[in-house]
């Protein structure tokens, strides 16, 4: 699902954000991505999901090389990823069932299958009954879990997840961990970046350790058991 | 389409998300009712100007078709070399391209004269009638260029007489209108550039404040074309909204000038009814407004999305 091949990526004013990265993620599998901040977890994230590009190697997500990608198609590789935020990005001007349904109206859903579909998504993450609810008048980690069902309401194949527990207490957190798992259950492939190395311990899956834009050559296969 | 791929299906979601994005632009000019109600202003001004002189033009040439609508050539004719002003008539009317053709005779000429005159016996000390035989021809065809022609034709025809023409009037109107029109339509393209670019500049700054929400959507795969649609539905509502309100002004500007106007046309002896605009320009204002709507908002959003 994931493949990098000695990836660099390095900003305008020298900062090298990622060195020599290479790493493979199997369709169906699910691994945490660690590091303390700063060590390039959000940009390996952006990279794969082609919010930036990569200054050297290589990047192949869902049988696409990308760096044959041409802008326009872009929008069509994206709707294959669900994006989970640490900050949830919810738009606060529409209730939580059009943030829901935002995917799904660029897919060009209709109206009743989006309906359906938007209620399903936010039944998973326990929110059923806030569909009309304004986003701000959620809690935290309210927010994350409609930003969730925001990822996950189109069914797309990968799932990447930025520090999607960041702001939230340790229960809250365990609950959106087993939330990502249960998608994955059903055969989403994951990538979770967490700083929160006690939490996912406790998880019995692969763990990619980032440290100073570095990561050991890694190759995550399916799990071996369903947690 | 992952939900079907039926066609009346698609047919539902392309026009649910249409209505979608029309819905979206028309709560967003509702929330920002000044910035809208100054646009829709400021394009019914620029649409309203160019209308108002086109109103005008339109009837200057109504105006002057009431004052002569009937270029005429006169001739001149001394008749001495035997021929009767009949002869003449007739060899006139033979030519092709002449639909009527007047005579007066010398004689009824001077009578004429001197029953205009306050004491006819002024006149009856005169040897000789002084005055020509007269025809008048009206050509069939009133184009300068038929009348020059008709003109080179008599001349031919009649050597000794003399061929007068008001084509020379009709020509410098005709030249004082294409000019009025050349105008009218510099300045008019002019104006709607103008208002063009302030469309777009005011598209692109909406598009700007739905940033986060363009963002979000890009990220899960939005097109340009989907961003986009709900600003090219702003500016078509806007459009309709300009071409209303530019409709609206002409009217209240001809009902204001229309009796000054039409006083003005009585003082040169030429009654003369104003006319106002008529549904066809409605329909131009309209459609104007719809398409400087349409296109100042696709180049806003066309810059805004590059950013």
């Amino acid at each position: 699902m994931i493949r990098l091949h000695r990836v660099t990526k390095r900003f305008a004013g020298g900062t090298e954000a990622l060195r020599n990265v290479s790493l493979r993620v199997d369709a169906g599998a699910l691994a945490f991505l660690t590091g303390p901040s700063g060590a390039g977890k959000s940009t390996l994230l952006r990279l794969i999901a082609r919010l930036e590009r990569p200054t050297r190697g290589r990047i192949m997500v869902n049988g696409r090389d990308l760096g044959t990608l041409a802008r326009h198609q872009e929008p069509q590789f994206r709707r294959d990823i669900g994006l989970v935020f640490q900050d949830h990005r919810l738009l606060f001007d529409r209730p939580v069932h059009a943030n829901v349904a935002l995917p799904l109206e660029i897919l060009g859903y209709r109206r009743t299958e989006a309906r359906k579909r938007v209620r399903a998504a936010l039944d998973k993450v326990g929110l059923l009954q806030k569909e009309n609810a304004q986003p701000q008048t959620l809690s935290a980690g309210e927010q994350q879990r409609v930003g969730i069902a925001r990822a996950i309401v189109h069914r797309p194949a990968l799932l990447l997840a930025d520090e999607p527990t960041g702001n939230l207490d340790p229960e809250l957190s365990r609950e959106i961990i087993q939330l990502f798992l249960d998608f994955n259950r059903v055969g989403m492939t994951a990538l979770i970046a967490s700083h929160n190395l006690g939490l996912i311990s406790t998880f019995a899956r692969p763990v990619l350790h980032l440290e100073n834009g570095s990561l050991e050559a890694r190759h995550v296969t399916q799990p071996r058991s369903t947690a | 389409m992952k939900d079907g791929s039926d066609r009346a299906g698609h047919l539902e979601a392309w026009l649910y998300n249409h209505s979608e994005a029309a819905r979206r632009s028309l709560w967003r000019r509702a929330h920002a009712p000044g910035q809208t109600l100054i646009l829709v202003a400021v394009l019914g001004f620029i649409l309203a100007l160019p209308a108002y002189l086109w109103l005008l033009l339109d009837n200057a040439r109504a105006l002057s078709a009431g004052v002569d609508h009937e270029p005429r050539i006169a001739l001149y004719l001394d008749l001495e070399g035997g021929e009767t002003l009949a002869d003449a008539v007739a060899r006139i009317d033979a030519l092709p391209g002449v639909a009527e053709v007047a005579a007066i005779e010398a004689d009824d000429a001077l009578a004429a004269y001197r029953e205009s005159l306050p004491d006819p016996a002024l006149l009856d000390w005169l040897e000789d009638n002084p005055l020509p035989a007269i025809i008048e021809v009206l050509p069939l065809e009133r184009s300068p260029e038929a009348l020059a022609a008709m003109e080179q034709q008599l001349a031919t025809l009649l050597p000794e007489a003399t061929v007068i023409s008001d084509h020379e009037w009709v020509r410098q109107l005709e030249a004082l209108h294409g000019a009025g029109l050349r105008v009218l339509l510099v300045v008019s393209a002019l104006l709607a550039l103008g208002i063009t670019l302030i469309l777009a500049v005011a598209s692109a700054a909406e598009l700007r404040e739905r940033h986060e929400e363009i963002a979000i959507s890009r990220i899960t795969g939005a097109t340009d074309r989907f961003l986009r649609r709900p600003s090219l539905y702003g500016g078509l509502l806007l459009g309709v909204g300009g071409g209303l309100f530019s409709l609206i002004l002409l009217g209240i500007v001809v009902m204001m000038t229309r009796s000054p106007v039409e006083e003005a046309a009585l003082v040169f002896g030429v009654p003369f009814a104003f006319a106002g605009p008529q549904a066809r320009i409605g329909l131009m204002l309209l459609g104007a407004g719809l398409v400087l709507g349409w296109v100042g908002a696709r180049l806003g959003s066309a810059a805004a999305l590059r950013d």
